[in-house]
């Protein structure tokens, strides 16, 4: 029964459901009829009864009987209900599932419509025949899912593209160093030149994959972090520390500005990457001369790590794929200087990794990175914390 | 002389680890097969075996619980291409003294193989000299000829490193791991020791009679005396 029930189509559970409800309710307005009536007649009856009892006293003519036609009555009526009442319930029944399958076309469309969506058509939306009732809310929901797999698709299509194309870079100049070291004979200094560039080549791929590969783990949630008790603070000073040289050698100047005790509940190496990559990214950009700040805030709930330069800024249009794998904004540029552009994609997977957020704020005069995690509970010093996560 | 028996199935990468070994004077032996390289470890002598963790026939890890288990215990580094965590720490409860991912860089293997040789021997080592550089570890001084010279602790790190390695190449891994003390190779990191050792240089051989600390295009660096 269940099986059977379940199994069925909603047009046809909705239409047996409201036929038995039905039926229910006039069987019961039936029944409750046919009481009332049948008590109404049985006090005609008993009136007529003593007034029958006065005329014969009075000793009037002899009626027919008039308990014998009240039964005659009520049967009649009883006839009337029975038979008709499954012949309502019948009727109604149809006109159920007639409506029931009207409203519910909708559906059968929306679906076929749906079915024929595949990967490569992900940029179709299904119709909305009326936004405002509940099937245009449901194909209107379908619709914005589908908006997130096609700019995810487009993502990891771009991805991919990009992907072989930093990789094929290097296999380029590998196979051409190759080729031409080999084409006449050279003097060992040379040769070694050769190998060598080709070397450091094989180390750009290697960093490359390796890159890859933590971000795909961290894409498959495969990573799996610890959770320490972190002072941002020192933490920034870390960074400082040994970063501090390549922002010496720009005559640039790295400054914390800390309050005291933001500690926060994260996995301090993953963290430290994103700072670090962060920090990172504002040294290769900023002038020289200029300075860098940290400045590590804290409110009751959140704590921030900005990271602010006094570089040239980020454009409007780049800073919505900023932190998009492989991403540059100067595609010539940053290749010099030994990044794939990937360093704020590590950085923002390292942020939400820990339950934060990496944003972004730039105007012509600088940017500001901000990094805003959850802080750890009260019980943060030194205890480990599970309220935070 | 130290044996070493190689037990590696791609024959290229093993042709090219036992001219590496026997440049350093090793005495190699390669081994094709898990077949052939648990026989060999099995039946002759050896001071250390670079074993793969991939083999046809009988896995590296196999070979390995089979080796404690009789009690050969000769030092066994093992290289696996895989780096999930859990092939490396099953590798080393299996009774490996240390493992090296694919791709890996030949003169960390080579620091890998010396190390695990050198164990169990002290290195009392408490000055380290190369040419008329001496390094005093336990003042951490150092002096180049007469003229003492002034070093950041990084710095001076730096240098007792590529001193311990004196005459072998050091590559940036190695430095990042060893001397930054960092898990995980990052760009920046990398610039670092590039800037780092750039001001070590000026600071150690601008002045000296010879060229100590060389650049080794593409591997890494090297302190020796002459040419590298």
């Amino acid at each position: 029964m269940s099986g059977w029930w379940s199994g069925a189509p909603i047009r046809v559970r909705l239409t047996a459901l409201y036929m038995a409800v039905l039926a229910l309710m006039l069987v019961v307005y039936a029944a409750a009829t046919f009481l009332a009536v049948r008590h109404e007649f049985r006090e005609q009856l008993e009136e007529q009864l003593h007034q029958g009892v006065e005329s014969q006293a009075a000793g009037g003519d002899q009626e027919p009987d008039p308990e014998e036609r009240l039964q005659q009555q009520l049967r009649e009526i009883l006839v009337v209900l029975v038979l008709g009442l499954p012949l309502v319930v019948a009727l109604a029944g149809v006109g159920g599932y007639v409506l029931a399958r009207r409203a519910l076309a909708p559906i059968d469309h929306l679906a076929a419509e749906a079915r024929r969506m595949t990967a490569d058509r992900l940029h179709q939306r299904l119709s909305v025949p009326n936004e405002h009732d509940e099937i245009g809310r449901l194909a209107a929901v379908i619709n914005d899912t589908l908006a997130r797999l096609d700019q995810s698709f487009g993502q990891l299509r771009r991805f991919t593209a990009d992907a072989s194309h930093e990789l094929r870079t290097p296999l380029a100049v590998i196979r051409a160093t190759g080729e031409m070291g080999l084409r006449e004979t050279r003097t060992p200094a040379e040769y070694k030149d050769a190998i060598g560039s080709m070397l450091e080549e094989v180390d750009r791929l290697t960093r490359l994959v390796e890159t890859l590969l933590r971000l795909s783990r961290g894409d498959a949630g495969t990573v799996r972090l610890s959770r320490d008790i972190v002072d941002l603070g020192d933490l920034a000073r870390d960074v400082v520390t040994s970063l501090g040289i390549l922002a010496e050698e720009r005559q640039q100047r790295l400054e914390v500005a800390a309050d005291a005790n933001v500690r926060v509940s994260a996995d301090r190496l993953v963290l430290r990457d994103a700072i670090t990559n962060v920090v990172d990214n504002a040294i290769k950009y900023s002038p020289s001369g200029s300075t860098i700040t940290m400045r590590i805030e804290a409110d009751a709930v959140e704590a921030t790590l900005s990271v602010t330069d006094e570089g040239p800024g980020i454009p409007a249009e780049h800073r919505e794929r900023i932190f998009d794998r492989f991403y540059r904004i100067d595609e010539g540029r940053s290749r010099g200087s030994g990044g794939a552009g990937l360093g704020l994609a590590i950085a923002k997977w390292a942020v939400d990794a820990n339950g934060g957020r990496l944003s972004l704020a730039s105007s012509g005069s600088g940017s500001v990175f901000r990094i805003t995690l959850p802080r750890s509970g009260p019980r943060a010093n030194g205890a480990p914390d599970r309220g935070a996560s | 002389m130290v044996r070493v028996l190689i037990v590696e199935d791609e024959r290229k990468l093993a042709q090219v680890l036992a001219s590496a070994l026997q440049a350093e004077h090793y005495d190699v032996v390669v081994a094709a097969t898990g077949e052939d390289g648990f026989y060999r470890a099995n039946a002759e002598r050896f001071d250390l075996v670079v074993l793969d963790l991939m083999l046809p026939g009988r896995s590296g890890l196999e070979i390995l619980q089979t080796l404690r288990q009789r009690q050969i215990d000769t030092p066994v580094l093992i290289l696996t291409a895989r780096d999930g965590i859990d092939d490396r720490v099953l590798g080393l409860d299996l009774g490996a003294d240390d493992y090296l991912v694919k791709p890996f860089a030949l003169p960390e293997l080579l620091a890998r193989i010396r190390a695990l040789l050198r164990r169990g021997r002290p290195s009392d080592l408490l000055r380290l000299k190369a040419a008329d550089l001496e390094v005093d570890l336990v003042a951490r001084r150092v002096m180049r000829g007469e003229r003492p010279i002034e070093l950041t602790t990084r710095e001076f790190d730096l240098l007792e490193y590529l001193l311990r390695h004196q005459g072998h190449l050091v590559s940036r891994e190695m430095l990042a791991r060893d001397v930054w003390k960092e898990p995980r190779r990052a760009t920046p990191l990398d610039n670092v020791i590039d800037v780092q050792m750039t001001r070590l240089r000026k600071k150690v051989d601008l002045e000296g009679p010879v060229r100590l600390i060389h650049t080794v295009r593409g591997v890494g660096f090297v302190l020796r005396e002459g040419e590298p």
